[in-house]
């Protein structure tokens, strides 16, 4: 039991780092990326492919993040440019459709080229005992992992100047503008970190369990529905989301069945828009 | 005589492919409390938002502190020693006073002395820095509004209706703040609609109607002038 509940929480901060990247990108310009998942696995397959070259492993990590890193910024600076001219309903949708597209090549390409590829990083090393349960090394390894950069995160919004410029473009766009902030070159600083958030889970994923080149559409859908029930825009919101749900998703897989997890995520998210539209850390 | 620290041109703009305004010109000095008067819909936010880049002038030259402010972006504006009040101010309502004012002052860290000057000048927004920006009564968020501005050091300060939404007591209290920051030297521009209040703090005034400068004098002239008293002073 205690093993399961452990499990759930690796996953939930995954869910919840997932979560988080899409919901910033969101927040900042209306986007809802569509392609977040596939971001991710894309990290993974460039780690993979250089790995299997013979390229050290923190060499072919820290190359597969930084790839959509550059991805991120490629994809703000022309395809979304259109998007950000745009206003509301017109602009999300847009924005929308265009990320559905990239996901969709971005599989394309995965499943024609690298159809059995797959990005497993061994944590050397037996289970380590925490409450008298024995957890593999690398679950440990990567809650560390995701634990430290979230909490740097945290930090970075609350006490960095650029870090208060973001929010500020998220909480009202013209205010910022106002200050001297360029919401422009927020928005395309924040779509590198997102994409390089979405390769940090794939790295971490990777650590449990081998992550495979159709995973993307997968993990959009977890980021998405995080997203939804932390609030759309709220980082906090979005981790305490990613736990709860991976902790929901883990426990019913355990207890029911693969399956019906799913459903259950689903319904999860849709009783939160009918019971706390604003996500459960907003105020109304 | 040496250029003014604002010089506007002919300048036109509007909405849709429409001129609101119509052939502007108009002058700030350093050290010079400026205001437009004009009725609601008399074109003043127009020429405001068009002067500091946040809508696209039609024609004409916006000189400040020689640099011509129509090749520059509104954030680059902002920069550039203006800062825009406007009469929605646009705060960030789920951030604290506290960093409501910090980023004021971007991309700069906050100058501890600046963040004085603007205690002293409201002593209500001290008191409330750790609260949300969105829990502040409507004169408070005002003073946020001015404060933040403040906080980037400004040559000049460019106020959008600063009473909108306060009551006559609040809307009192403002001006009397204003006059504080221009005894303290500061240089301003604002529109107004509560034309004695406006021409009481000014040195001299605009009048703005239908989009086009109808009068301009000192405002103690303005203040006389029978046309004025007739159509802003219910006189």
């Amino acid at each position: 039991m205690v093993a399961v509940l452990i499990d759930g929480l690796v996953l939930g901060l995954q869910f919840g780092m997932l979560g988080v990247g899409l919901t910033l990108v969101y927040g900042l310009g209306g986007v809802v990326n569509l392609a977040h998942g596939q971001m991710a696995v894309v990290a993974a397959m460039v780690a993979a492919r250089l790995m299997d070259r013979g390229t050290a492993t923190a060499l072919a990590v820290a190359a597969g993040i930084l790839s959509v890193v550059a991805l991120g910024v490629v994809i703000d600076r022309t395809l979304m440019q259109p998007v950000y001219r745009e206003r509301s309903e017109h602009r999300v949708l847009l924005g929308l459709l265009l990320m559905l597209g990239v996901g969709f090549i971005i599989d394309g390409v995965l499943e024609w080229r690298y159809p059995i590829e797959a990005l497993s990083l061994r944590i050397t090393g037996g289970p380590v005992e925490v409450f008298g349960v024995a957890i593999r090394r690398g679950s440990i390894v990567a809650s560390a992992v995701i634990g430290v950069v979230g909490l740097a995160l945290i930090l970075f919004f609350r006490y960095t100047t650029f870090g208060r410029a973001t929010r500020s473009v998220i909480e009202d766009e013209e205010g910022a503008r106002l200050c001297g902030i360029n919401p422009g070159a927020v928005r395309t600083v924040i779509f590198g970190l997102s994409g390089g958030l979405a390769g940090i889970v794939a790295m971490t994923q990777a650590m449990t369990s081998p992550v495979v080149s159709t995973a993307g559409v997968g993990l959009t859908i977890f980021a998405l529905i995080v997203a939804v029930v932390g609030g759309l825009g709220s980082t906090s919101g979005a981790f305490l989301a990613g736990i709860i749900l991976g902790l929901v998703n883990t426990l019913s897989a355990f207890y029911i069945g693969t399956f019906v997890s799913s459903i259950i995520l689903l319904l999860a998210a849709a009783s939160t828009i009918l019971l706390r539209p604003e996500g459960l850390l907003r105020r109304a | 005589m040496s250029e003014p620290l604002l010089a506007v041109e002919g300048l036109s703009a509007g909405y849709l492919g429409e001129d609101v305004i119509h052939d502007i010109d108009l002058t700030v000095a350093t050290g010079e409390v400026v205001c437009v008067i004009g009725s609601n819909g008399a074109g003043k936010t127009t020429m405001l938002r068009s002067m500091c880049g946040l809508l696209p002038a039609t024609a004409g030259s916006v000189r400040f502190d020689g640099v011509d402010l129509r090749r520059l972006p509104s954030h680059r504006v902002m920069r550039s020693g203006i800062v825009y009040v406007p009469a929605e101010r646009h705060l960030f309502p789920g951030m604290t006073v506290a960093e409501n004012l910090a980023l004021g002052s971007y991309p700069k860290r906050p100058d501890p002395a600046q963040l004085e000057i603007v205690y002293r000048t409201f002593p209500r927004l001290q008191e409330r820095l750790g609260q949300n920006a969105g829990t502040l009564s409507g004169g408070e968020q005002q003073m946020l509004a001015v404060g933040r501005a403040l906080m980037a050091e400004p040559s000049l300060l460019i106020l959008d209706e600063p009473t909108t939404g306060l009551a006559p007591v609040l809307a009192q209290e403002a001006y009397g703040a204003l006059s504080e920051l221009r005894e303290g030297g500061l240089t301003v521009l604002v529109a107004e609609q509560q034309v004695p209040l406006a021409l009481e703090l000014s040195d001299r005034g605009y009048v703005l109607d239908h989009g086009r400068i109808a009068l301009t004098g000192p405002s103690s002239e303005l203040a006389t002038d029978p046309e004025v008293r007739k159509a802003y002073l219910g006189i």
